[in-house]
C-alpha cells in the first residue's frame, strides 16, 4: 500500500466575503459559509469564527478537539471514514492537506476539564498548536442538549469544518510531496532480513464520555485488539473524541500525524524492519483490560516482532493496561519501550506512574503533567476562560486580581503528549 | 490509606475495580469491585439485580476482613 500526502503549506488565515479559497499559501475562509455548515445540525444553537495565528495574544479554551484539514485527491476513501466518508479502506493513493491549518473547536463546557491554548508567551511553549495557524469554531448547543450529544455535535461539526477547508485544496498543486509504502507482512519480513523486526502498539482512549476514540467510526471500547495499517491512521482512519486532562490525550490531528509512525517509517529499512501496528484500548472493566492486553501480546508475537513500541494514551487506571501490556509482551520475548507521561505531583517527588513492573524497563516521558505554570493573561479569549478554575489541572481561585491563570500543565492542550507530539525536552 | 491503616493494626479489605494496582501497591485482601467508574454498582441493571451485587460484594469483603492471609490474596466475589 502507498499513500502519498501532498502537503499545502499554509502561511496565514484571513477572512473574506468572497467564497473560501486558498491562494499562495494563505487559507481564506468565509465565515458564513462555516457557520452555514456547522448550523445544518438542530443541535448546535450558535456558531462563531474566529482566526488564532501563532505569536498572538490569543487563549483558545476550553478546546475540545485540533484536526488538520485535508482532502481525498486519489484513490478508495475520504476522510474521517465512518464519520464523513463512507467507510472504505483509507491509506492509499494521494491526499492533500493544508499544512499548518488547524481547526480548533471550542464551546461552552461539555464536561470538565478540556484544554487551553495560548498562542503567545510561556503557554505558548507547551502546546504544539500554537505554531499553527487556527481557525477556532466556536459552538454553543441548545437548551437541554444531554452531555454526549452536545459531544456528538462539536465533534462531529469539527471534522466537517476541516473537511470543508481541505477541499479548497483538491486541485491545488502540493507545495511537497511524502510517500510512504508500507508491504505486507511476508513482504517485510524477507525485504530485510537482517534488521530487527518492530510493530508500534498504540493505546487509545476509551473510557466513556469525553475519553473515547474512534477507529473508522466505530467506539474502541467496543473492539477487540486488532492490526491497522499505519497507512490508514495516516489517513483519517483514528479520530479523538477525547479531551479530557488534555496534556496526554491525542486531539484528531495528532492521529493523523502520529510522531511514532513517522519516525518508524524513518528508520524503517535501515536500522528496523517495521512490521505493523497494533491498536488496543483503555477500557474501565478488569475483565476488558485482561482480554486486550492478552491480544496486544498475541499480535505482536504474531507479527514475529523481536520489539515493540508502546504509546499510552492518558493516565491513572490505563497505566495499569500499560504495565499489562508491557508484562505480557515481554513475556513473549519481545523487548518492549514504553511512551507514557508522569503524574509525580506538583514537586514531581510521588511515583509517576499507578501501576509498575520491572519488566518496563526502557521508558519515555513526556514530562510531569502536575507541573504548574503562570499564563499571564491574553489580549483575546477565543472560548469561555470561566471555566478555568473546574478543568482538570486547574484549582478554586486560580486567578490573581491581574489575570495570571495558575494551573498545572496537564490543563494545556498536548503539553506531555505520549505519541511524541508536543515541545517538552530534555535536551 | 489501605497500607497505613494496616500499619496501624487494622486489618484493611480493599474492594476496587483495578485489582493489579491494589496488587502493586500492596494490599494484602483484595475483593474485585465491578467497574471504575461505578465500582459498587451497575447502572445496566434493575435496581434488585444491583442490591444483590452490592450485598455479594459486601458480604464478601466482610468474609475476607475474618480470613486469615499469608500472601496479597484476592477473594473472587460469587454472584
Amino acid at each position: 500500500m502507498k499513500l502519498e500526502l501532498g502537503n499545502i503549506i499554509i502561511n496565514d488565515i484571513q477572512f473574506t466575503n468572497e467564497g473560501s479559497k486558498v491562494e499562495n499559501g494563505v487559507l481564506y475562509v468565509n465565515q458564513e459559509e462555516i457557520k452555514e455548515l456547522v448550523l445544518e445540525d438542530s443541535n448546535i444553537d450558535t456558531c462563531e469564527v474566529f482566526i488564532a495565528r501563532p505569536g498572538e495574544s490569543v487563549r483558545i479554551t476550553p478546546v475540545k478537539d485540533v484536526i488538520e484539514p485535508r482532502v481525498k485527491v486519489e484513490g478508495p476513501g475520504g476522510m474521517f471514514p465512518g464519520w464523513i466518508a463512507k467507510v472504505d479502506t483509507v491509506g492509499s493513493g494521494k491526499t492533500n492537506v493544508l499544512k499548518g491549518a488547524a481547526v480548533v473547536t471550542t464551546g461552552k463546557i461539555v464536561g470538565f476539564q478540556e484544554g487551553i491554548i495560548d498562542m503567545s508567551g510561556p503557554g505558548a511553549d507547551y502546546t504544539p498548536f500554537s505554531k499553527t495557524y487556527n481557525l477556532v469554531v466556536k459552538m454553543e448547543p441548545v437548551e437541554g442538549l444531554k452531555q454526549h450529544e452536545h459531544e456528538y455535535a462539536l465533534r462531529i461539526a469539527g471534522f466537517k469544518v476541516a473537511c470543508f477547508l481541505g477541499a479548497l485544496g483538491k486541485n491545488l498543486t502540493p507545495d511537497e510531496v511524502e510517500t510512504f509504502e508500507f508491504d505486507n507482512l511476508v513482504e517485510s519480513a524477507r525485504k530485510y532480513p537482517e534488521l530487527p523486526r518492530v510493530a508500534y502498539v498504540q493505546m487509545l482512549q476509551s473510557q466513556g464520555l469525553l475519553h473515547d476514540t474512534y477507529v473508522y467510526g466505530v467506539d474502541a471500547k467496543r473492539t477487540l485488539t486488532t492490526i491497522i495499517n499505519p497507512l490508514e491512521t495516516m489517513d483519517g482512519a483514528i479520530v479523538s473524541g477525547n479531551c479530557v486532562s488534555s496534556c496526554d490525550k491525542n486531539p484528531t490531528y495528532v492521529h493523523q500525524n502520529n510522531r511514532v509512525i513517522r519516525e518508524l517509517f524513518k528508520a524503517h529499512g535501515k536500522t528496523l524492519n517495521f512490521m505493523g501496528m497494533i491498536i488496543t484500548n483503555e477500557n474501565v472493566y478488569l475483565a476488558d483490560k485482561e482480554r486486550s492486553s492478552n491480544w496486544s501480546a498475541k499480535l505482536a508475537e504474531y507479527l514475529g516482532c523481536d520489539g515493540v513500541i508502546i504509546s499510552q494514551e492518558g493516565f491513572g487506571n490505563p497505566d495499569t493496561d500499560l504495565i499489562m501490556n508491557t508484562k505480557k509482551i515481554e513475556a513473549k520475548g519481545i523487548k518492549t519501550v514504553i511512551i507514557t507521561d508522569e503524574y509525580a505531583g506538583r514537586d514531581g517527588k510521588s511515583q509517576s506512574l499507578a501501576d509498575a513492573d520491572a519488566s518496563a524497563n526502557a521508558v519515555v516521558t513526556g514530562g510531569n503533567a502536575n507541573q504548574v505554570i503562570v499564563l499571564p493573561p491574553m489580549e483575546t479569549v477565543y472560548g469561555h476562560l470561566h471555566f478555568v478554575d473546574t478543568i482538570a489541572g486547574g484549582s478554586a481561585n486560580n486567578i490573581d486580581a491581574h489575570g495570571n491563570i495558575t494551573v498545572e500543565i496537564q490543563a494545556i492542550t498536548g503539553a506531555t503528549n505520549e505519541t511524541g507530539f508536543h515541545n517538552l525536552s530534555a535536551r | 490509606m489501605v497500607k497505613e491503616i494496616e500499619r496501624a493494626g487494622l486489618p484493611v479489605v480493599h474492594v476496587c475495580t483495578v485489582t493489579p494496582i491494589s496488587m502493586t501497591v500492596g494490599a494484602n485482601r483484595i475483593v474485585p469491585a465491578i467497574a471504575i467508574p461505578h465500582p459498587l454498582g451497575n447502572p445496566a441493571l434493575s435496581k434488585e439485580e444491583e442490591l444483590h451485587i452490592r450485598r455479594c460484594i459486601c458480604e464478601t469483603a466482610l468474609k475476607a476482613l475474618q480470613t486469615e492471609v499469608t500472601e496479597q490474596t484476592i477473594f473472587d466475589v460469587k454472584y
